[in-house]
């Protein structure tokens, strides 16, 4: 097969068996890849109703097609479940090497059932796969784990996929490391592997991909590579990589500060991409990228590949913890422990902001370095009872003590760096994403207007059908500029058949629409599409946008104007003309 | 001047676009396994190594030949003559690098620089990977790279004792 493998291995962890099934064909051109092809699988095996963290679930871990080949920024690969933090549906997505090594070992996929009786770690070794004891493996930060597999692989280079005691502790917002500074990150992938008593996975393939005619495919890449890719717009993630978003979000006036209240954070230049580069040591890339995004930093004896954006400010600003070194110790407990920095960082605010109203008494204060580092460790090993607190994330924390008009988060999930009251567009996109609060689905932040509802409900529509599609090709969000017609051209180029970005198009929007209808069938309505209350009500303090609140009538109208757009009912139930247009009429689920 | 690949770790991001490179236009295939460059990734400390072939003035591999299947062009890089090769794998084990394997049918492969036009440095964006006249950095570079010879071990061994050594001297 071009670009394809052909083959998905199947892991039933209950039954101890380890077998491969033909890559389903019929859903190739529907689903293309990675999160497409993935939610295929799992809808097909999974009840909504599913107990996320109980044997009967199932996790997907899915390949793209061009993942593998030279084509730059298409390596990522996609894992989907439902989530234990949210209950959602979940798409996580993951750069570095795994997925072209999984492909090499001749696989596009994996799918993992069941529950093994003690810890055990998956071992790919092309065509030789196995179930392993993980017994003396238990307990062990994600970095400790990786190493241990790859002993066992006996060659160095292998390529892993690691939980930590966070995820073996079923932290719903644990997650699964990769190459030790690459994640599944969000919504509880660690707690997931967790359930199933996996440890990690480690992987080695020494096989290649193929493609229809190499010298078309090779031509066609490197032009839209030179053309397309590293032009303008796209090389900020080569000089910068998201630190960069300090001084823009800053300057916009959307910069989440002291646990969302401010909009604007007076000590950036201690956080901001200047002070990156001052600890910079190299830039990393994942595999097949030019760009090489990640900065390897390192302050006195504190090192790491990063941090990126998300982590500076969550973990940084919206703590108010001004310290780069502090943060990047931060960084390297939840990576090592294995916790999503975001909500991690998120929660910790929380506790903050009612530490300091007198809420709740945790010892966590704005800008105090000492308990903000301890609370991590007490978080993944439940050590502490502020720890178990803390461990359930934002919504609940805030729930167990009444505080719920401090707790920033959608569907459970913790809002990612981004202030919606100083871009509408931010808020609608995380009151409608599929997961929760989520940046990845649409990215309205250069929005001319970004207060003006009507254009921003057609971007976030636009934008979540683009990377509906996107992800699923495994292509990086930092190829800013691709559109459908250069993945279809690349596609064509590689399989040696007509694609056109039509298809492309549609694909993504059925691939919106069946996660709506999971989640409608998981119990989700259109009640969960809705914001903080401290975004519909406090204003915001400082920068550009001070004063605003996105208000309850103004979400309203946005999101009847975003079903209005997508053919769904008032309540947010797609229409059967839609579902018939998309093929998704005769879908049970 | 002749020009020769140059190799500096402390650019190198662990992209493997050059072993995938490689691999496309030797092997017409996407299988940085059969690369005749490989990339030795530390992620944990943040390094990278391209593992090259150095063309060595003294070359082992040749060397070890015993049918003269390895010979020496006129542009100074090691080659195979396929005709002459028995397939015995003794440049395999010569090779203190880790830079010559064989395929399924026993035929061994090495860099041959690409007869003077690498894919591997065109698909480099990191510059890491250099073809040049080389200055006296870029001798010194190379020099120092090449002083870590493992005798014994499989290629793979072979590369990554020559990569921890150079990680050891960049970043401790
Ligand atoms: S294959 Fe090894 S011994 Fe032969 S020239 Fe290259 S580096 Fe030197
Ligand atoms: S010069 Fe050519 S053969 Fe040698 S490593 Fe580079 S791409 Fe491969
Ligand atoms: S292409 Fe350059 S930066 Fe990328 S792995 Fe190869 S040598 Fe390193």
């Amino acid at each position: 097969m071009n670009l394809y493998m052909g083959k998905m291995l199947v892991v039933d962890l209950s039954a101890e068996s380890v077998t491969t099934e033909p890559l389903r064909a019929e859903w190739l051109r529907e689903y293309w890849g990675a999160w497409g092809l993935a939610l295929a699988y799992y809808t097909d095996a999974v009840s909504p109703e599913v107990d996320p963290l109980a044997p009967e679930n199932a996790v997907v871990i899915m390949t793209a097609p061009l993942c593998g080949t030279l084509v730059p920024l298409a390596s990522r690969m996609c894992l989907v479940s439902k989530s234990p933090h949210t209950g959602t549906i979940f798409e996580s997505n993951v750069g570095g090497s795994f997925g072209p090594e999984l492909k090499y070992a001749g696989y596009d996929g994996i799918i993992i059932k069941g529950r093994a009786s003690s810890p055990v770690f998956l071992k790919i070794d092309d065509d030789r796969v196995s179930i392993e004891c993980a017994e003396h493996m238990a307990g062990q930060g994600i970095f400790e784990t990786e190493k241990l597999m790859e002993a066992a692989m006996g060659a160095h280079g292998a390529k892993t996929l690691a939980i930590g005691p966070a995820a073996e502790n079923l932290i719903t917002y644990s997650m699964i490391g990769s190459e030790s500074y690459r994640q599944f990150g969000r919504g509880g992938t660690g707690a997931l592997f967790g359930s199933k008593n996996l440890k990690g996975i480690v992987c080695r393939g020494t096989g290649g991909v193929r493609v229809a005619d190499m010298a078309r495919f090779l031509e066609r890449t490197d032009h839209y590579t030179k053309n397309d890719l590293l032009c303008d717009d796209n090389l900020w993630a080569k000089t910068d990589g998201t630190p960069i978003l300090v001084e823009v979000t800053n300057e916009m006036g959307i910069h989440p500060t002291r646990n969302y209240t401010k909009g604007f954070n007076g000590r950036k230049d201690r956080l901001n991409s200047d002070a990156i580069q001052a600890a910079k040591l190299g830039n990393r890339a994942c595999a097949s990228c030019p760009m090489a995004c990640g900065k390897f930093t390192r302050v006195n004896s504190a090192e790491i590949e990063g941090p990126e954006y998300e982590t500076l400010c969550l973990g940084g600003s919206n703590c108010e913890v001004h310290d780069l070194e502090a943060v990047i110790r931060f960084n390297r407990l939840c990576d090592d422990l294995g916790l999503d920095t975001m909500t991690c960082g998120s929660t910790i605010s929380l506790a903050m902001e009612m530490t300091e109203n007198g809420v709740h008494d945790f010892k966590l204060r704005f800008g105090q370095v000492d308990e903000y580092l301890k609370v991590v460790y007490e978080i993944a090993t439940l050590s502490t009872e502020r720890g178990r607190d803390l461990a359930k994330g934002a919504k609940h924390l805030a729930a167990k003590y009444g505080a719920e008009d401090l707790s920033m988060e959608v569907k459970g999930l913790e809002m990612p760096a981004y202030e919606p009251r100083g871009n509408f567009g931010m808020g609608i996109a995380y009151a409608t994403s599929e997961r929760g609060a989520c940046h990845l689905r649409a990215f309205p932040i250069f929005a001319t207007d970004p207060h003006d509802i009507d254009a921003l409900v057609s971007d976030v529509v636009d934008a979540q059908n683009a990377n509906s599609i996107k992800w699923s090709l495994g292509f990086c969000d930092f190829w800013g500029t691709i559109n459908t017609t250069i993945e279809a051209d690349l596609m064509s180029a590689g399989l040696g058949e007509a694609v056109s970005a039509e298809e492309l198009d549609q694909a993504g929007e059925r691939i919106w629409t069946l996660s709506r209808l999971f989640n409608l069938a998981a119990g989700f309505t259109a009640a969960d599409d809705t914001l903080p209350k401290k975004i519909m009500e406090r204003p915001l303090e400082a920068g550009r946008h001070e004063g605003r609140v996105f208000s309850r009538p103004d979400l309203a109208r946005a999101i009847q104007s975003y079903y209005q757009l997508r053919d769904w009912s008032a309540k947010g139930i797609p229409s059967s003309r839609k579902l018939a247009a998309l093929g998704l009429d005769k879908k049970t689920l | 001047m002749k020009k020769e690949l140059f190799a500096n770790p402390d650019l190198c991001t662990g992209c493997n676009r050059c072993t995938i490179a490689c691999s496309a236009k030797n092997e017409g295939v996407f299988q940085p396994s059969k690369a005749r460059l490989r990339v030795t990734n530390f992620p944990l400390r943040g390094f990278s190594v391209p593992n090259v072939c150095f063309q060595c003035p003294k070359a082992n591999c040749l060397e070890a030949c015993p049918n003269d299947a390895m010979f020496r062009g006129a542009d100074g890089v090691v080659r195979l003559n396929r005709d002459l090769c028995s397939g015995c794998g003794n440049c395999v084990n010569a090779c203190p690098y880790g830079m010559v394997e064989q395929n399924a049918k026993g035929i061994p492969y090495k860099c041959d620089l690409c007869d003077g036009d690498p894919a591997c440095v065109k698909e480099c964006h990191a510059e890491a990977l250099v073809h040049a006249a080389g200055d006296a950095a870029l001798f010194q570079l190379k020099a120092a790279q090449m002083k870590t010879r493992p005798q014994s071990g499989t290629p793979l061994e072979k590369r990554h004792k020559v990569a921890q050594t150079i990680k050891r001297n960049s970043r401790g």
